[in-house]
């Protein structure tokens, strides 16, 4: 391998796999894994840096049926890049087999991990989270002209160094526009996760950005008292709960006035009256009572450090990321005739 | 190049704290093996068994945090969900499906041609389901036309197989089945391999629901019990087009009615589109007075289908009629003002009505909007064409 001075060029197109080295897997999905790589060549600041690299097989991308998805997942991601608390993209490239998503790596590790650590969050910590994720859905849905994210969670929210969130995965993300051209600004394919889906996606009616509000009250509950409103080990049963019952909460621990409140207009199934989806968006969120006290221009400007610091030694440390096993179990042949019928879709990596 | 010449500088699962926390990557296993617990869920939670809930630190960590001395939380935590899972949970997604007006293909849903006592029975026995319930007569129709026929003639066929992927959703006609669930998630091979008798279903019963969402592995094994059994099946493609199709139509058609209302003509598609969806359909029979003259006004009206007069006081004669496309009442969305003329359906009629309320609620006040620029000469437009106008 070349270990010259020559620099490596991120933004050419032209990356390879062989221009990082593994060092180790920081999570897997059905389709993608997503690995520490450090670069393998150019200058010596190069090769101290670290990234994330996500890499998805499109074998498994085409019999999962998720083209559409990860097609929306590069450009939105390019587009969205460079907002505090959402992930870097750095590059995108790919190979015979595989699509490649360069990000910068985020070291804290997932928000999820703490939660279940410290089996809930105080009201001041879930304020902290909660207050940053308004941010991103503000500019997702208000500023970038109808972004729909549709798989917030907390397995998809990082931490960096700081103790800030940064949002990761955007694999069902998608823009919905603003109706100005012949496209509708509702979409049908059901995705998400199943404690997180909203009523009408369940009921597939077209759903739209407000499906992030009802997932934002799903996820301060599950903040402030350790697990979701709607659970049963079996699925139907939760979208049956999600469809037709209240949120309900316990009285260990006491949850706030203002907490329950936010919860249950955020989790509101009619969308003509969900907070976030109703006249004034997200600065009707903002001004709600839960966030009574919270500074929001020191909130973007990150002011603050979190009330979690993950302990990061040294950049590329990731001992905040659980260990996953470096071979994927399945390994379907992408073949010449895929290749020629797919490949195309993949043009924009 | 492929991920074979891919190697870590440590080696496979290196982890400098050299803990056996390796063992989790059961949990976060791809999505077919969590689904696989659906029904049986036998996994109590792994939370507290030990690795799985070692935190993400070694000991050496600089690391800590508040409940520090908690290394394994309680093995049955109070107040948590009866065996909640604390495991990640793994996305889900169906086929991304597109309306026909959006990809200009050819879909009509398919029809299968049904008795009325078999159409009887079949909305019995998808009536209480959550899936269906929430559904208008338009699409039930069509859902109920779609199922179609499949005949079991033996005793012992395995209609749908444990750890397979699921695609339709099954009503029974006749007959019986049994319903077996493998611990290990998956049907095996022997005469044990599909596990244990779980539940029966008979004539009138249903399986299978969950494919009508995604294609998850199926949770159980389901077995004809008796010869000559008949179920009715629906697959999810026709199941989420036939909603998808008549939710989008009605849509573009409310956007399309509301560009016409001169009040409202300054929004944005946008807006259009939000408005759109929060209307809500109701239908009447003939003859049905929809507004009363000197009510007060709160809601206003689109005539989606049907036919529709208005008349005034001492006035036998209409002062106007409604067709399809045609609105009433909007004013009450700029004001309380009485209803000035009573609308009075002539035919079975389908309205589209939202309240004043839940306008402000979505956009805001209506004075807001007219004050618009673009609003300008339409306020005699309204005069004009409505009779509801106090005069």
């Amino acid at each position: 391998m070349d270990n010259g001075e020559a620099p490596l060029d991120l933004a050419s197109r032209k990356l390879t796999l062989s221009d990082f080295q593994k060092v180790r897997t920081l999570g897997t999905g059905t389709f993608a894994r997503v690995v520490l790589v450090r670069p393998a060549h150019g200058t010596e600041e190069d090769r101290s840096r670290v990234y994330a690299l996500k890499m998805l097989r499109k074998t498994e991308v085409i019999k999962l049926k998720q083209l559409d998805h990860v097609r929306h997942e590069r450009r939105i991601l390019s587009d969205v890049s460079g907002h505090p608390f959402i992930t870097n993209f750095v590059a995108s490239f790919s190979d015979h087999d595989f699509l490649y998503l360069l990000l910068d790596y985020i070291p804290g590790g997932e928000l999820f991990t703490y939660l279940r650590k410290y089996r809930r969050f105080d009201e001041d910590m879930a304020r902290f989270y909660a207050a940053e994720i308004v941010l991103v859905l503000e500019y997702l849905h208000e500023q970038q002209g109808g972004i729909a994210y549709r798989d917030m969670k907390p397995e998809n929210l990082l931490l960096d160094a700081e103790g800030h969130i940064k949002l990761v995965d955007f694999g069902f993300a998608k823009r919905l526009g603003n109706n100005d051209d012949e496209h509708a600004v509702e979409t049908y394919t059901l995705c998400g996760t199943p404690e997180y889906l909203a009523p009408e996606v369940i009921h597939n009616k077209g759903h739209t950005t407000a499906v992030d509000w009802w997932a934002l009250g799903i996820l301060i509950y599950e903040f402030l008292t350790g697990y979701p409103p709607f659970w049963h080990q079996n699925p139907i049963e939760i979208y049956k709960q999600i469809v037709e019952k209240p949120v309900v909460f316990p009285h260990d621990p006491p949850i706030s006035p203002a907490a329950q409140d936010i919860i249950r207009q955020l989790c509101t199934v009619d969308r003509s009256r969900r907070l976030g989806n109703i006249s004034g968006g997200a600065a009707r969120v903002k001004a709600h009572p839960f966030f009574n006290g919270v500074d929001w221009d020191a909130t973007i400007q990150q002011r603050q450090r979190g009330p979690i610091i993950p302990p990061v030694r040294y950049p590329g440390d990731a001992q905040c990321f659980d260990i996953y096993p470096e071979e994927d179990a399945t390994r379907d042949e992408y073949t010449d005739d895929m290749a020629a019928r797919y490949d195309d879709y993949f043009t924009d990596f | 190049m492929s991920s074979a010449g891919f190697t870590s500088p440590f080696g496979a699962n290196s982890n400098p704290f050299g803990s056996n926390r390796v063992d989790t990557g059961a949990m976060h296993r791809v999505i077919e093996e969590d689904e696989n617990d659906i029904v049986t869920s036998p996994t109590t939670p792994n939370f507290g068994s030990g690795a799985a809930f070692r935190g993400p630190f070694g000991a050496d960590s600089a690391y800590d945090p508040p409940t520090a001395g908690l290394r394994s939380p309680p093995p049955n935590p109070e107040g948590y969900p009866h065996q909640y899972n604390f495991a990640r949970r793994t996305s889900v997604s169906a086929e991304s499906l597109k309306p026909v007006a959006d990809t200009y293909d050819n879909w009509t849903p398919p029809s299968h041609p049904k008795s009325p006592e078999q159409l009887e029975r079949l909305k019995h026995a998808i009536g209480g389901n959550f899936l269906f319930s929430h559904l208008d007569d338009e699409q039930s129709a069509q859902i109920l036309g779609a199922l179609v026929e499949k005949p079991i003639p033996t005793k012992g066929i395995k209609v749908i197989i444990q750890g397979d992927a699921g695609d339709f959703f099954y009503v029974v006609e006749e007959g019986s089945f049994d319903v077996y669930v493998n611990p290990t998630g998956a049907l095996q091979v022997g005469p044990d391999g599909k596990g244990q008798l779980v539940g029966k279903i008979e004539a009138g019963g249903s399986f299978g629901e969950l494919a009508l969402m995604y294609g998850a592995p199926r949770a159980a094994t389901v077995i004809s019990a008796e010869p000559h059994c008949t179920l009715w099946a629906l697959d999810r493609v026709t199941f989420r087009r036939i909603l998808m199709e008549s939710t989008f139509a009605r849509r573009r058609m409310y956007e399309s009615f509301l560009e016409e209302v001169p009040l409202l003509s300054s929004l944005t598609p946008y807006e259009r589109s939000k408005i759109a969806d929060a209307l809500e359909s109701q239908k009447f029979p003939p003859g049905h007075t929809i507004i009363r003259e000197g009510d007060p006004g709160h809601s206003f009206f689109l005539l989606e289908s049907g036919e529709a007069v208005a008349y005034r006081k001492g006035n036998e004669t209409p002062v106007k009629h409604y067709k399809k496309g045609d609105f009433f009442g909007e004013l009450a969305l700029l004001n309380d003002a009485p209803r000035a003329a009573s609308v009075v359906s002539q035919t079975e009629v389908k309205v589209a009505t939202l309240g004043k309320s839940a306008f402000q609620r979505l956009l805001g006040p209506v004075e807001g909007i007219m004050r618009r620029t673009k609003y300008v000469g339409v306020k005699s437009g309204v005069e004009e064409m409505d009779p509801l106008q106090v005069s």
